[in-house]
């Protein structure tokens, strides 16, 4: 008796679930917005959270409309997972037509296939230009350009005027000796165990490399198309100590294993638990505490020789085009307007304070800069990129750099035990095919 | 051949409004099978399975063939854009058992699942023993504070749990200082060490896995018939005793389902894991989930990671094989 | 008989000590949770905690809504949840009354490889999951979002209806319709409120995982709009700093929907939960 009716229920739950899922369907249809209905197109670009300013993607979605006619359509991304993101979107059929990408991922996706080479309209994107090696080496692959900068960013420090000034302090320090000293009298005059006269988390990698450049270390050296690790080599292994002595005398006990993030070492600066810090720029801490304004100060860390500065981790994006993108000339004219001399000054320097993509621009646009702005500018001329190659992705997203630099911190290894297994690791990385 | 089974326990018009409260008796006699030879009949039972295996097939079904697929070639970011990979056959499996990696991280995954879901069982049974000894308001106080653990999307949890436990600003470490037992610990890590880092996320597991497993026993102790307990106290069984022969006795299917899939969850924990400490410091709560997310998108070598999955649903099968088996044949009983 | 009740009180006082001892511990961080959102932002990084969140801010909330496209998450994460709860109980419940109510060639590999499908982790099934739906044209869409969780869901909520189907006789429906009663009223008055309380445990099961998810909604989707609510937890957290208050606000904020509808269903849910369990 049960099979009588049973088939009639299937209409019924049937119709339901269509009834769902169509609810579903029509909510979110996916209709591509490449041609708006007056017939002009859209170009779909892809921003990082927190790079660029909105009134800056703005200026240049002006510049390229006025070019071009055609519309832009912003998209925000969040770093979080970055990579599997562009993964999956640049493998799409419909993928977006221009991303940003940090300037250390592109590499792995320059040697995959999903940009468009842009060999042939380099000239017409330098524009005269010497490029910043950081950025434009890594969009290089096998003498091949895949990508096109967009701005650069780099770390100087950041340093509370009135806790410099309670401790003593009148000129600011053009050596690491002086900067040791200053920082001691800080220490003396603020005791208390929470608080850092230089705040800097164990696994601020970015910042901690600076010391292994500036000892003449580096991350990993190129010979052929082999990379090797050469933290163990005894230049690395020195500035590494002297970064471990810097990291537990200066900075509290509690950031040995900790990123800059959690605790958020801006919130701790502004809420006055640190003196000083190493960022890349000062907008966080002003946005955490306005009262802040005027009361902080910049200047780039300085090195072991008076006068020097330490060399810095070359941060910054480069714009590229999706090789699967339908609208390849129009692309290549937003990433013209990008990189053109009069937006990179209005706009990346101008309105954001960030720094531009070409040495010439770096010292046209010096004078115009805010106080606290010249000191990331001034750093800037001394930087250094990492390994140029796509498996310098892993070790971003592995956390392995982290872990590595933790581990010094914390002393659960010392320098050369932890170089040994790290430099393996990125022998191993750094040479994966893709 | 389509059949319509009755089931039941041999009386069982009796009491229907009640079906879902009736003791769990031992072993029931089956009913008769009764036949039914309409030719219709046949496709019914597939035409309602129908809509399942659609689903299951489009979002479970082919990619699990593709990721057997991609497991055995070597599957990296260049392939995901291109859309072919050379075979390579077995090599990605080679590279996991020989890569030196491998037992550490199965012994890792493999104990921190038995701490779990011992831990979830033993405070899970705990509760639900409480429950039952309880007046009606302390009992709804405590079924208040499970479903509230519970409910708590587990995304949420993990960023609360990063707060508790922060070195200078959790107020884990400031509790603990106060208690002046183990000294000033305002400024202690808990994820330097790989051991107090599975402390840390075994906490946050075991805090919203215990609701299920406390509120489920509960449910099957509520329906053990007092007079049992009356004759083993009459037969003169200490506490213990009854417990053992009675309670248990009665818990079994409920507590080998419940076994089962915290054993399957326990061994597949993933996020709260990644976001409390990325399998660190140093791959030391490396487990195999971490393991093959960490070869799948920080390396793009899919085919390693995909190939690491593999071996693991191996395992998984593997552990629950005998308790599965039992478990469907227990079923089949109707 | 003074000294057994005199037994009985310390016993109850030392049950109710414990009972309160684990209400305090259990509840404990999400009031630490609540406490937090509601402080104003610079009171959260003290070294010495505030217990009770005075004075009440609602800043971290504000900073928490203000987030752009917010509404856009809510809404797709409303729809793709609540497609996923109505799709996969109707599912389910057609599947379950198949396993239950005959008896076919294939039904005992289906119960099991839908048990053993559990077992793969999520992760992996990542980029095998987007090539599948990408062969199906339902990237970037809702209804491919919806289709992910329904199948995520359905093993369990398969087992579940199943046990409750099996706690409903036969003759219990066939009584029913000698009696007079049409096909879809037997279904409505008698098979409904019966499984009701299975189909309300599977329901919530189904809600949280739809609710909760993230990889899956982050890699399938490919215009910002449509995100899911996960999308915006994860987004507190830039290259350029963490909004903690706005992070806890929007975590307090996405967990109260989810409390307050267990709170709602419990008493349903137990039942739901344990007499299909029963029967297994």
């Amino acid at each position: 008796m049960h099979q009588r009716y049973l088939p009639h229920r299937l209409p019924l739950a049937a119709g339901l679930i269509a009834l769902a899922l169509t609810a579903s369907a029509c909510a979110g249809s996916s209709a591509p917005a490449n041609k708006s209905a007056s017939g002009s197109k859209t170009l779909t670009v892809w921003y990082m959270d927190g790079d660029l300013s909105t009134q800056d993607q703005a200026a240049i979605g002006a510049a390229f409309t006025k070019a071009t006619g055609a519309k832009v359509n912003v998209q925000i991304q969040e770093w979080t997972n970055i990579n599997t993101k562009l993964s999956t979107a640049l493998a799409q059929n419909d993928p977006p037509d221009i991303v940003e990408i940090g300037n250390t991922d592109v590499p792995l996706f320059a040697a995959t296939g999903a940009l468009t080479d842009l060999t042939a309209n380099e000239s017409a994107l330098t524009q005269g230009q010497s490029w910043l090696p950081g950025l434009s080496g890594p969009a290089t692959v096998s003498g091949h350009l895949y990508a096109a900068p967009l701005f650069a960013g780099n770390r100087a420090v950041i340093y509370n005027k009135k806790l410099w000034a309670a401790a003593g302090i009148t000129t600011l320090p053009t050596s690491y000796a002086e900067l040791t000293a200053d920082l001691d009298k800080i220490k003396t005059a603020n005791p208390s165990p929470d608080f850092s006269a230089f705040y800097f988390p164990g696994e601020y990698w970015y910042g901690a490399l600076q010391f292994v450049w500036a000892a003449g270390g580096q991350l990993a050296t190129e010979s052929g198309s082999t990379w090797s690790g050469a933290l163990g080599s005894a230049a690395a292994q020195q500035g590494l100590a002297t970064w471990k002595s810097f990291q537990n005398t200066y900075s509290a006990a509690a950031s040995r294993d900790v990123d800059t993030k959690s605790p958020d070492q801006d919130a701790l600066f502004a809420q006055g638990k640190a003196a000083t810090i190493l960022d890349t720029s000062i907008n966080t801490v002003l946005k955490d505490e306005p009262s802040l304004k005027g009361e902080i100060g910049t200047f780039p860390f300085p090195g072991q020789t008076a006068g020097t500065t330490q060399p810095v981790f070359l941060g910054g994006s480069d714009l590229a085009i999706a090789a699967k993108s339908s609208n390849q000339p129009l692309a290549l004219e937003y990433l013209k307007a990008a990189t053109s001399v009069a937006v990179q000054k209005a706009d990346i320097v101008g309105l954001d304070g960030w720094t531009p993509i070409s040495t010439q621009l770096i010292e046209q646009t010096s004078d115009s800069l805010s106080q606290t702005s010249k000191a990331f500018a001034a750093a800037a001329v001394h930087s250094v990129a990492t390994p140029a190659t796509p498996g310098w992705a892993t070790i971003e997203s592995d956390a392995s750099i982290n872990q590595f630099f933790a581990a010094i911190a914390t002393g659960s290894q010392s320098p050369a035990q932890a170089a040994q297994s790290f430099d393996s690791h990125l022998d191993q990385a750094l040479n994966a095919s893709q | 051949m389509t059949e319509l089974t009755s089931h039941g326990r041999g009386t069982t018009t009796a009491r229907p409004a009640e079906s879902g409260r009736e003791p769990a008796a031992p072993e029931p006699a089956p009913a008769p099978a009764r036949r039914r030879g309409r030719r219709r009949d046949r496709a019914t039972p597939y035409l309602l399975l129908a809509p399942a295996l659609l689903v299951l097939g489009l979002v479970l079904g082919y990619p699990l063939i593709r990721l057997l697929a991609i497991s055995m070639q070597d599957y990296g970011l260049r392939a995901l854009f291109t859309g072919s990979a050379p075979w390579i056959g077995f090599a990605n499996y080679a590279k996991v058992f020989t890569g030196g990696e491998f037992t550490a991280v199965l012994v890792r995954t493999l104990v921190f699942c038995a701490a779990l879901v011992a831990g979830t069982l033993l405070i899970g049974m705990f509760v639900a023993l409480l429950l039952g000894s309880l007046g009606r308001r302390m009992r709804a106080a405590v079924t208040l504070c499970l479903i509230c653990a519970w409910a708590v999307p587990n995304i949420a949890a993990t960023l609360v749990w990063q707060w508790l436990f922060q070195p200078g600003y959790g107020v884990i470490n400031w509790l603990l200082t106060q208690l002046g037992i183990f000294g000033d610990l305002t400024q202690h890590e808990w994820f330097a060490s790989s051991f107090s880092a599975f402390c840390v996320v075994w906490l946050l597991v075991v805090w919203q896995s215990v609701p299920f497993v406390a509120l489920t026993l509960r449910a099957g102790l509520s329906q053990i018939p007092r007079s049992y307990y009356e004759t083993a106290a009459l037969a003169g069984a200490g506490a213990w005793t009854s417990f053992r022969v009675v309670t248990l006795q009665f818990l079994r299917p409920i507590l080998l389902l419940v076994t089962i899939l915290s054993v399957v969850w326990d061994f597949n924990v993933f996020n709260q894991i990644w976001i409390l400490t990325q399998g660190g410091p140093d791959g030391g709560t490396t487990t195999l989930g971490i393991w093959s997310f960490t070869q799948a998108f920080s390396s793009q070598s899919y085919g390693q990671g995909a190939a690491i999955a593999v071996v693991s649903v191996a395992m998984l099968l593997v552990l629950t094989a005998y308790y599965v088996r039992r478990l469907v044949q227990a079923g089949e009983q109707w | 008989m003074s000294a057994r009740s005199r037994r009985r009180t310390g016993r109850k006082v030392a049950l109710n000590g414990a009972a309160a001892l684990f209400c305090v511990i259990w509840i404990f961080p999400v009031y630490w949770m609540v406490n937090t959102a509601f402080k104003p932002y610079g009171d959260i990084l003290r070294p010495t905690p505030g217990f009770l969140p005075i004075p009440l801010s609602l800043g971290n909330f504000a900073d928490a809504l203000g987030k752009p496209l917010f509404g856009d998450y809510l809404r797709n994460s409303l729809i793709v949840t609540g497609a996923a709860v109505v799709a996969s109980s109707l599912v389910a419940l057609l599947a379950a009354v198949a396993l239950t109510r005959f008896r076919f060639f294939g039904r005992r590999a289906f119960l099991i490889s839908i048990l053993a499908v559990q077992m793969i982790p999520q992760p992996a099934l990542v980029i095998p999951l987007f090539l599948s739906l990408k062969s199906a044209n339902l990237l970037n869409t809702l209804l491919g979002l919806s289709l992910t969780y329904v199948a995520f869901v359905l093993p369990f909520t398969i087992w579940t209806l199943r046990g409750f189907l099996h706690g409903v006789p036969v003759e219990l429906e066939e009584a029913a319709m000698v009696d007079g009663a049409g096909r879809l009223t037997v279904m409505r008055r008698i098979l409904l409120p019966l499984v009701a309380p299975g189909l309300i445990a599977s329901s919530v099961f189904a809600f949280i995982t739809a609710w909760n998810d993230y990889v899956f909604a982050y890699v399938e989707m490919k215009d910002q709009d449509h995100y899911t609510l996960p999308v915006w937890l994860v987004s507190f957290s830039t290259n350029t700093g963490t909004d903690y208050g706005g992070l806890i606000a929007a975590s307090t904020l996405f967990a109260v929907p989810v409390i307050v509808f267990f709170l709602l269903i419990q008493r349903r849910l137990v039942e739901g939960m344990t007499s299909g369990a029963v029967k297994d």
